[in-house]
């Protein structure tokens, strides 16, 4: 009983499958997938790559496929849950060693993978975020049972350090057979082709996105008489927390009229607190803690001016976010961001407090002289740029892609382990793919696929949430129609 | 009723009996096999050998005599509270429940849940060592907030049937308590 774990009720109602057989919808002519999605971060954790999952399930499921999220157990939410139109997920009950991040043996999360993989019918394993040890452990497991898989990176890297070295031979292991990687920007691409030691070919850009509806401007709220510099970041190192401590007292001697709005929590709080005391600015500037994503636009539409300090970022998504509300958007020139928004609306700086002030200044200069374009006019500008029915789309097309490719047999492989990762890397992790293989052997007699039941969809071609939807709704249009 | 050939999540056969007793009372019974005497004669053997081997070096009688022990208490134990021979899941519109499960030894435990108490019968998933199980259960609501579920009672914990078995019971059981509310 102890082992048994409390699961979020699903109603599966037998009866709809009938009803959902005998309304068949006509068939879709291009090939449906059944995708799986892993990685360590999901919700409820909070992050870029969290509602990055999140979203490009909703709108994968949108257009017809089958999605299933893989993650760990948060607290107390262990099992399997639904979250809307039926996206299933499954938290299992994994260690956490590190940051959210599971410990890996490279074995333990076998059993409890491949049991998802056979009951859900998996084609495509899609893993996320070079930090997830879920993630790597899922690809490394997918290939061994034969499925196609595809990975996508979030995040930029050094070379040099220790730890970056280790990182990187593990990502060359464990990209060196896999299908398709996806990066979300190309200087996020060109960083993990180097890391990795991989074809170019094989990487596929494609960016993030915001929900514009989510994010619109609102120039009411902002404050008359003053000028509201904007921060929404996480309070740590990486995203050069350091210098908006140098650049507040600098700014705000010169300006009497300007004010900071800080979001964000993190290690990196105490400088900006420090700051705050030495100068005694504690009217102008206001740190807010920790934001929820549904306060962000309101934090968002009360600035004139939009601030990001990171030193690394593969796809700034807040500057987007920034630009959205109408704000003017001020940033550092690294990784991904030139990319990002077209020139006018981002003022580039280097990345030092000298540069970043008088990136600011020209950008009060213009706010004072009123030549700035209205927030409803950058607003309209952004709001195509990056959409996520865009990014499925995009996804749907490296899914098509890699359907069609062969998962490599074991000795092929092992071969192209040990030719591409080195004479010592390349063996030990060919030894581990064989002992995998054995271990899944092991798995598979102990409890055959035959003996395992197949999930019952809720998304995908024969997906009973969605029928039960729109079987209620066409049901409900016929009754009008006779009226 | 049973033409069908139910297995439980291991791949073991099992049975499924239903009773109709009426149309508005149902009785579900899913029977695990009996222990084979095979079985027992291996675990008994390993003992003894065991047992024996330890007596040859050691030259102490105690151990033999505590190894015949050990088996007839194991033996009794596992017949008394592990071994569930079958599991009965009785169905009565408007009353209840019962859920009832019988040991080798014929011990046997029952427990009744009456009407007002029950919310639903539905079939749920769930991680179980290191499978992924559907299995039945019955939500239960406190009488003072009628749509919250209060808890939860597993049922056939110890013989697990697959899926299609699962359905079969789930539906009988909805048709009863369709009529009854």
């Amino acid at each position: 009983m102890g082992q048994r774990r409390k699961v979020a009720a699903v109603n599966t109602h037998p009866s709809q499958r009938d009803i959902g057989a005998s309304t068949d919808a006509p068939r879709v002519h291009n090939r449906k997938h059944n995708i799986c999605m892993v990685s360590d971060f999901f919700y409820p954790n909070m992050g870029g790559v969290e509602s990055h999952i999140y979203q490009l399930s909703q709108c994968l499921i949108e257009k017809g496929h089958k999605v299933v999220v893989v993650t760990h157990a948060y607290d107390k939410r262990k099992g399997v849950r639904y979250l809307t139109n039926g996206l299933k997920v499954y938290y299992l009950p994994l260690q956490v060693m590190y940051n959210q991040s599971t410990a890996t043996t490279c074995f333990h999360s076998l059993p409890l993978l491949r049991c998802v993989f056979v009951r859900e019918h998996i084609t495509v394993v899609h893993a996320h975020s070079s930090f997830s040890a879920m993630a790597h452990d899922a690809l490394f497991h997918a290939k061994t049972m034969g499925l196609n898989t595809v990975f996508t990176d979030h995040s930029l890297f050094g070379f040099a350090d220790v730890s970056s070295v280790l990182t990187n031979k593990l990502l060359t292991v464990s990209l060196c057979d896999t299908n398709h990687i996806v990066c979300v920007s190309y200087t996020s691409k060109e960083n993990t082709v180097l890391r990795a030691a991989l074809n170019p070919e094989i990487v596929s850009v494609i960016p993030n996105a915001v929900d514009p509806t989510d994010f619109t401007p609102d120039p009411s709220q902002r404050q008359d008489g003053r000028i509201t510099i904007v921060v929404i970041s996480r309070l740590v190192y990486r995203k050069g927390i350091d210098l908006l401590g140098g650049i507040i007292p600098e700014l705000c001697l010169k300006h009497p009229d300007l004010h900071f709005l800080i979001g964000g929590e993190g290690p990196k709080r105490i400088v900006l607190e420090e700051v705050r005391e030495k100068y005694q600015l504690h009217d102008r500037v206001r740190l807010l803690g920790a934001l929820e994503h549904k306060d962000v636009r309101g934090v968002l539409v009360q600035g004139h001016i939009f601030l990001n300090t990171s030193l690394t970022e593969a796809f700034c998504m807040a500057i987007v976010e920034g630009a959205s509300c109408g704000l003017q958007v001020v940033s550092t020139r690294v990784g991904g961001i030139p990319e990002v928004l077209p020139e006018d609306l981002i003022t580039l700086c280097e990345p030092s407090v000298r540069s970043l002030c008088a990136g600011l200044e020209t950008v009060i200069a213009q706010h004072r002289s009123g030549s700035v374009p209205s927030p409803s006019s950058i607003h309209a500008r952004v709001r195509n740029l990056y959409t996520w029915r865009n990014v499925a789309e995009r996804t749907e097309k490296v899914y098509d892609r890699v359907a069609r490719e062969e998962v490599l047999p074991l000795d092929r492989r092992l071969r192209r382990l040990r030719a591409h990762c080195g004479p010592v890397a390349g063996s030990i992790f060919a030894f581990i793919a064989v002992l995998d293989f054995l271990f899944l052997v092991l798995l598979q007699w102990l409890v055959p696929d035959q003996v395992m039941d197949i999930a019952v969809d809720a998304t995908g071609p024969l997906g009973l949430w969605r029928r039960e939807a729109t079987s209620k709704r066409e049901g409900y249009s016929k009754q009008q129609e006779t009226q | 009723m049973e033409d069908e050939a139910f297995t439980d999540i291991s791949g073991k056969p099992i049975t499924l009996d239903c009773q109709n007793h009426s149309s508005f009372c149902r009785e579900f019974t899913v029977s695990s096999p009996k222990v084979s005497i095979g079985k027992v004669m291996v675990y008994t053997c390993a003992v003894w050998l065991f047992a024996y081997a330890v007596f040859f070096f050691t030259q102490i009688t105690a151990v033999l005599s505590g190894a015949i022990l050990i088996t007839l208490v194991g033996m009794m134990f596992h017949i008394h509270f592990v071994k569930v021979d079958h599991e009965s899941l009785l169905v009565i519109g408007s009353l209840g429940i019962q859920v009832s499960s019988s040991y080798a030894s014929g011990r046997e435990i029952t427990t009744f849940i009456e009407m007002s108490k029950i919310k639903d019968i539905i079939i749920n998933e769930a991680i179980y060592m290191h499978q992924i199980i559907y299995y039945l259960c019955v939500l239960l609501k406190d009488p003072s907030e009628p749509n919250a579920v209060s808890s939860v009672v597993p049922l056939f914990q110890s013989s697990k049937p697959r899926l299609n078995c699962l359905v079969k019971v789930y539906k009988s059981c909805q048709e009863i308590l369709s009529k009854s509310q």
